[in-house]
């Protein structure tokens, strides 16, 4: 509490703003405790949250580091490679002023599984306050609030094909950066839906925001049923992105050929590939998103990723941090 | 433990003679001696007051893991028969995938004499089709059928390669024994760890398709057209694969089915918070299998439940549902969970619901059948049909924790098994009865 009003004297403009933020959405954020998924956000938390990111972007312009988190320590626990998502929440964790330790579980030849509530139960018990956790197994995050939700909050960084919540949330402050209406609004989203967490957080996300969620990729990468998560699923790229506000493309994983899950990247190519062609078929001012890393000239040609003009991949990028610093604020500050 | 004891009051259910009679049981060394009303207790008798109880033959499982061996840790022979007890049985069928696998003579007889020095209850071990259990080539089976193998089983994995089934059900004919059949595909299976569907789209788990079992049974069944050796198909889990069957029974072919508690009572719906209690093969199916699988039992397709009993360590199931291993325990819950299910939703009668726990799955594996006549083994279970218990898995007889039905309310409760003759289990509420 006097740490409060200490550092409040030295907030920048924007932070002072940022810790003033209040009412139901803020509440919400709070009694929440952890970020699993996107599928239960409230309206509430989800304007708030861009809110909030809208105000962390700037003071990401502006500003160095503020001290609205500095007695919160933040565990990013990796199991799986991830240098983009990890260097974003260390990024955002560090312009809140609170202590970041990296936890590189990845190269670890640990049995799996074993160490997920090990470590889960050695970060707590060193009284860290909040678990930033990426994990190969969808269930994952989960399983960590089951064993320790009332000890530690958690944010899902992604586990298994499950979840990207941050990622989602994200995508979504970017669109409504550039279209504040996405009730309506007709959103593609291309590649291997089987194996995306992100596609499946978006999806969540997205439907219930109203939006008109057109997926395509080859029959072997869309899961069974999938059409019952109120989205339209074609095969055709032609079909989804056809006047299509945005469009998200999937990364492919190389090893999806080996699997036996696509003829060949050639084929995938010649099929599901964005580029300048293919996006005459959107609307006008169509924009693409992909959350990293591309593999330039595989689903994205790269001329397209490097277009500003229709490319988004660097205002994601940035957004990540902004949306990130949101997050974090919004679960780990206390009133 | 007194050698003769005479059960007043109940409700005798004769699952042999299919007959309920209200009537008294006399026990002594280990048979039934005598059924009477009003029967008279002599001086050195223990008398059991089954009122208001059931009295039915001891409950046969003929699909449990019993482990033991290197897996000790999981379950042994001791605690595997003690929890068997507790939910009844007093036959249990023990398949063949033990650390080492029961593929020779010499891991069955040390198999076998464990089952003789630490088990409570009858324990009849099932020797596996193949060496290692890898569906190659065959185990002595002749040798095996001797030495007290009841039946053949790579139960875990199936026979993949038809001409290795093929042989194997030629084969087998010179033991008289039957081949269990845990019937899965597993190239369509793929890695999978729930039921492929609506669930495990939204959860981005890798599903099993139902088409993994259904194929593997529509394969099996025309070896078994090919060979005429008896066949038993165990955890049947879909509807299309039971379509397949009903068929193939009709056709007059020598197959049986039967269908573990849990695909019975639970479906793929409740696995929405990655419990890996519910992480079991074959997976639960849908609510529309799980309808399939009652109807079945209603026409006769399928004759016997089995509970797959399946105990893995508390470490083991605290891992991701990806990587935890497959498999629940079963034994202390399966009447209960049955009763509420069959019974208590009006499905089935209790005489049937008995049936498919006793003389159903005993006729499968041509084993003794049990019964309640003077003259027959003293194997019997005493069940109070409207006792509400709550299940405390930690405070059970296994050495696994792994059940869905941990903490959960349950209706109808064994309260006292008797084998040969001798009390195995006994529930506190039995007490006020002597
Ligand atoms: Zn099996």
């Amino acid at each position: 509490m006097t740490e409060q009003t200490f550092s409040t004297v030295h907030l920048s403009q924007k932070a002072k703003e940022l810790s003033k933020l209040d009412g139901l959405g803020v509440q919400l954020w709070r009694k929440r405790r952890h970020l699993l998924d996107t599928d239960d956000l409230s309206s509430d938390e989800l304007t708030t949250a861009l809110h909030a990111a809208m105000l962390c972007k700037e003071m990401m312009k502006s500003d160095g580091p503020q001290a609205l988190l500095a007695e919160k320590t933040v565990a990013n626990l990796f199991y799986e490679n991830s240098t983009r998502t990890r260097s974003s929440f260390e990024l955002a964790a560090k312009r809140l002023g609170a202590t970041v330790i990296n936890v590189d579980i990845a190269s670890s030849s640990v049995a799996k599984g074993e160490t997920i509530i090990d470590t889960g139960r050695t970060l707590t018990a060193m009284g860290v306050d909040a678990l930033v956790q990426r994990h190969n197994c969808s269930g994952a995050a989960l399983q960590i609030v089951r064993e320790f939700g009332e000890d530690v909050q958690v944010i899902n960084a992604g586990d298994g094909w499950h979840a990207h919540p941050s990622q989602a949330l994200l995508d979504y402050f970017t669109m409504w950066e550039i279209c504040k209406e996405l009730n309506g609004a007709k959103i593609a989203i291309v590649g291997d839906i089987t194996h995306s967490r992100v596609a499946r957080s978006n999806i969540a996300l997205l439907s219930r925001l109203g939006a008109d969620i057109h997926l395509a990729g080859p029959p072997t990468l869309l899961p069974d049923d999938l059409s019952k998560l109120g989205v339209t699923v074609h095969t055709q790229i032609e079909a989804a992105i056809e006047n299509a506000r945005f469009i998200m493309v999937l990364r492919l994983q190389l090893e999806r050929q080996q699997q036996g899950l696509i003829p060949s990247i050639g084929e995938y190519k010649r099929l599901y590939r964005m580029d300048h062609a293919r996006l005459k078929l959107a609307a006008d001012n169509c924009k693409v998103f992909h959350p990293g890393p591309m593999n330039r000239d595989l689903e994205i040609s790269n001329s397209l990723a490097d277009d500003a003009k229709h490319s988004l991949v660097r205002v994601q990028v940035q957004n990540g941090v902004a949306m990130r610093m949101a997050i974090l604020y919004l679960l780990l500050s206390s009133r | 433990m007194t050698r003769k004891i005479l059960i007043k009051n109940g409700l005798l259910i004769d699952t042999l003679e299919q007959k309920e009679t209200k009537e008294d049981l006399r026990l002594a060394d280990g048979e039934i001696i005598e059924r009477g009303s009003g029967l008279k207790a002599a001086q050195d008798e223990e008398v059991i007051d089954a009122h208001a109880c059931w009295v039915s033959p001891g409950l046969v499982d003929i699909h449990t893991h019993m482990r033991d061996l290197a897996q000790k840790d999981k379950e042994d022979l001791h605690s595997g028969s003690k929890a068997a007890a507790a939910g009844g049985f007093t036959t249990v069928v023990a398949m063949a995938n033990t650390e080492p696998v029961l593929d020779s003579s010499n891991t069955l007889s040390l198999y076998l004499q464990k089952i003789a020095s630490q088990a409570v209850i009858e324990v009849l071990p099932v020797a596996a089709v193949t060496k290692g259990l890898l569906g190659e080539e065959l185990t002595n089976m002749v040798e095996l059928a001797q030495l007290g193998a009841v039946a053949f089983s790579d139960d875990g994995k199936p026979v993949q390669n038809l001409v290795v089934l093929r042989r194997a059900l030629q084969y087998v004919k010179m033991t008289g024994k039957v081949i269990i059949s845990h019937a899965e595909d597993l190239n369509l299976a793929g890695g999978g760890c729930m039921h492929e569907g609506l669930m495990s789209t939204k959860l981005g788990l890798p599903g099993i398709t139902s088409a993994s079992e259904t194929v593997a049974v529509a394969r099996e069944l025309e070896i078994v057209r090919l060979t005429e050796s008896p066949y038993h198909f165990t955890h049947i889990s879909c509807a299309a694969s039971l379509d397949l069957i009903r068929r193939a029974q009709a056709e007059g072919l020598p197959v049986t089915v039967d269908v573990t508690p849990h695909h019975l009572s639970l479906t793929v719906d409740s696995l929405e918070n990655y419990d890996t209690k519910l992480k079991m093969n074959p997976p639960l199916r849908t609510g529309k299998d799980r309808a399939a699988l009652i109807e079945a039992i209603k026409d006769g397709t399928i004759s016997a439940i089995a509970t797959d009993h399946a105990p893995h360590s508390g470490l083991e199931k605290s891992r991701s549902f990806t990587e935890a291993p497959f498999g629940i325990t079963g034994l202390e819950t399966a009447f209960s969970v049955c009763y509420s299910e069959l019974v208590l939703a009006k499905h089935i009668d209790r005489l049937k619901l008995l049936t498919l726990m006793t003389s159903g799955p005993a006729q499968v594996l041509d084993l003794q059948t049990p019964s309640l006549r003077p003259g027959a083994r003293a194997n019997i279970c005493i069940i109070d049909p409207n006792y509400q218990w709550t299940y405390e898995a930690e405070e059970g007889y296994s050495r696994a924790h792994n059940s869905p039905w941990d903490k959960k309310e349950l209706s109808g409760k064994v309260l006292c098994t008797i084998f040969k003759g001798q009390i195995v289990f006994q529930a506190s509420q039995l007490a006020g009865r002597h």
